[in-house]
């Protein structure tokens, strides 16, 4: 008897094994569940490199504008190139006030509105980019687990089955088929668990950095509101 | 998108394959080497009961009978000899001096017919006596008149136990025995053993003297014992298996074990249907006496008696428990080696609970 089990115990149990023996849903549910982690972790490497990139790019734009370099110049240097962050809100922003200027605008007040919706939509645009495939990382953090458990169901279904089938409840005939089973929601978890913290992690750095572009505009907002006011002013007094 | 992707893509097959390689196979776990341990359930009554053996033999481990020279014919034979068929006549420690009185027995027999007074009683004995060379299963059927026969060899032994030693002759004989003892027939014991038949005929007399000077009042279950052609001491085809050990000459003690007796209760008690609303059960025990043949079937009639309760529910109660007696025969499953303590069975039934002691 206990020759027969522990004969039966030393079957092949590696994790390859385990999946070839698996039945289908389950091989079907293990590898969605291996796309998906392969995703999550594209979508990771993604982020990790965009969101730096963008901060580099805000940290250099906010040292340029606050260097004390002409708007104008440093719009004539943005403007002919692909912007992103700051600097496409600094660019739509000079592009408005130009646009009203050069037509000669007459209402302070329509300008400064004209100006704050342009910054308010790219400003909108750039989030967009910035929480692009955040949702999916959501998706598969909350919904990893329930697809990895559905294989594990099933897979233990089937092996119960066949455990029926067979009238042997021994460990060693039971045990290969629940592992396999298991090996689901292994990878359930195991995709399940970084996405739950990259979304975390990357819907807390996209408020962030949002902020900061948000923080800038209404600055930039007030600065042209200021300069508005300026150049609104100088006819008058020379009409005086 | 595309880079982070690949990269992705890489780093999960890195991992894998690290995973595959090296988690792949868990160790297995390590059975300490432990010799499994064989318990064995032994029941209390195998120490507490007489073993049947041999009261000479030195003591050993489990007693046993004096091996036999031929094997087995019977299969759960329960009296010692070399006889084919198991006889129920009680052993003898000393097989060779009631082997010679078996072989005089027939003489006497012969002699004892020409007599006038019992003739008649003669052959009703004889009629009783021819089933005990049947099969033992037909023995066991009639088992009156095995009591009856028991008392009387045992104050012939007596003297027949004494005479081996006084002499050296009944002593010699041992070798030549065996072959008559086989054949109780009434040919060969004549021809055999001369001297010592005269001396159990002299034993006879003597006896006969002593216990009424008249010949015409003889025991009835005397003449029976004499009738018995068998030899009493190697009567049985029992043989033991092992080296003979000590013993007792009988197995007693052997009283059916728990499993038995539920087992017996539950064949009753399948057939035993209630009566469900019958007024008046309450205290009624129904003790019903009954004696049972080797097969398990009843002889005679169930004797019921009843205590407490009303007349009516009693008579109730009295037919229904019958029925279920008599419903559940032949009762399986009682050793045949221990038909001693279950020939004689006492049940006692308790309608108001309806369980069965």
């Amino acid at each position: 008897m206990e020759q027969v089990g522990l004969a039966a115990a030393t079957t092949d149990v590696t994790l390859w094994s385990l999946f070839m023996e698996a039945g289908f849903v389950v091989k079907l549910v293990m590898l969605g569940l291996i796309g998906a982690s392969v995703w999550t972790w594209a979508i990771v490497v993604d982020k990790t490199l965009k969101y730096g990139k963008v901060r580099r790019q805000l940290d250099a734009f906010e040292q340029v504008f606050w260097s004390g370099q002409s708007l104008e110049e440093l719009y004539r240097t943005l403007s002919d190139r692909q912007t992103s962050g700051m600097g496409a809100i600094f660019v739509s922003a000079m592009r408005e006030w130009k646009k009203s200027f050069e037509r000669g605008a007459r209402s302070p007040i329509g300008l400064q509105m004209r100006i704050d919706r342009a910054m308010d939509v790219t400003l909108s645009r750039e989030s967009e980019t910035l929480e692009a495939r955040l949702g999916s990382l959501a998706t598969i953090g909350s919904a990893g687990p329930f697809v990895g458990l559905f294989g594990t169901v099933v897979g233990i279904m089937t092996s119960f089955q066949a455990i029926a089938g067979s009238k042997s409840t021994n460990l060693a005939v039971v045990a290969p088929g629940i592992a396999e089973a298991l090996l689901a929601t292994a990878i359930g978890l195991l995709a399940a668990i970084p996405a739950v913290i990259a979304y975390n992690k990357f819907s807390a750095d996209a408020g962030k950095i949002t902020a900061r572009m948000e923080g800038f505009a209404d600055e930039f907002s007030a600065i042209l509101s200021r300069q508005i006011d300026e150049k609104l002013q100088q006819p008058r007094q020379a009409a005086q | 998108m595309k880079t982070s992707l690949v990269t992705s893509a890489v780093l999960h097959a890195l991992v894998l394959t690290w995973a595959l390689v090296s988690l792949g196979s868990p160790a297995d776990f390590e059975v300490a080497d432990v010799e499994a341990m064989p318990v064995d359930m032994v029941p209390i009554e195998e120490l507490t009961k007489l073993q049947q053996g041999d009261k000479e033999a030195p003591k050993a481990e489990v007693p046993s009978v004096t091996p036999t020279k031929r094997p087995d014919t019977v299969e759960n034979a329960e009296n010692v000899g070399e006889n084919k068929v198991d006889i129920k006549t009680p052993p003898k420690p000393d097989a060779k001096p009631s082997n010679n009185e078996s072989a005089a027995a027939p003489e006497k027999t012969e002699k004892a017919l020409p007599t006038p007074d019992p003739a008649k009683e003669d052959s009703k004995e004889i009629t009783e006596e021819k089933p005990a060379s049947e099969p033992a299963t037909e023995v066991a059927s009639l088992p009156e008149p095995k009591q009856e026969v028991k008392p009387d060899p045992k104050p012939e032994e007596q003297p027949v136990e004494e005479q081996p030693a006084e002499n050296p002759e009944a002593e010699a004989l041992p070798d030549k025995v065996p072959t008559p003892v086989a054949k109780p027939k009434l040919e060969k014991p004549a021809q055999t053993a001369k001297t010592p038949e005269r001396k159990n005929e002299e034993n006879k007399k003597e006896k006969k003297k002593a216990s009424s000077q008249n010949e015409s009042d003889f025991n009835a279950d005397e003449v029976a014992a004499l009738l018995n052609k068998t030899d009493p001491a190697n009567g049985g085809a029992k043989s033991g298996k092992t080296e003979k050990a000590f013993g007792a000459s009988k197995t007693t003690g052997n009283t059916l074990s728990q499993n038995e007796m539920d087992a017996l209760r539950g064949q009753i008690q399948k057939n035993w249907s209630s009566f469900a609303g019958i007024e008046g059960l309450e205290g009624m025990i129904l003790t019903v006496s009954f004696e049972l043949d080797p097969q398990g079937n009843i002889v005679g009639e169930p004797e019921v008696e009843t205590t407490g309760g009303s007349e009516t529910a009693r008579r109730t109660m009295i037919g229904s428990v019958r029925r279920a007696i008599l419903k559940s025969l032949p009762f399986q499953g009682l050793p045949a080696d221990k038909y001693d303590s279950w020939r004689e069975m006492v049940v006692n039934f308790d309608p108001s609970s309806m369980s069965i002691q």
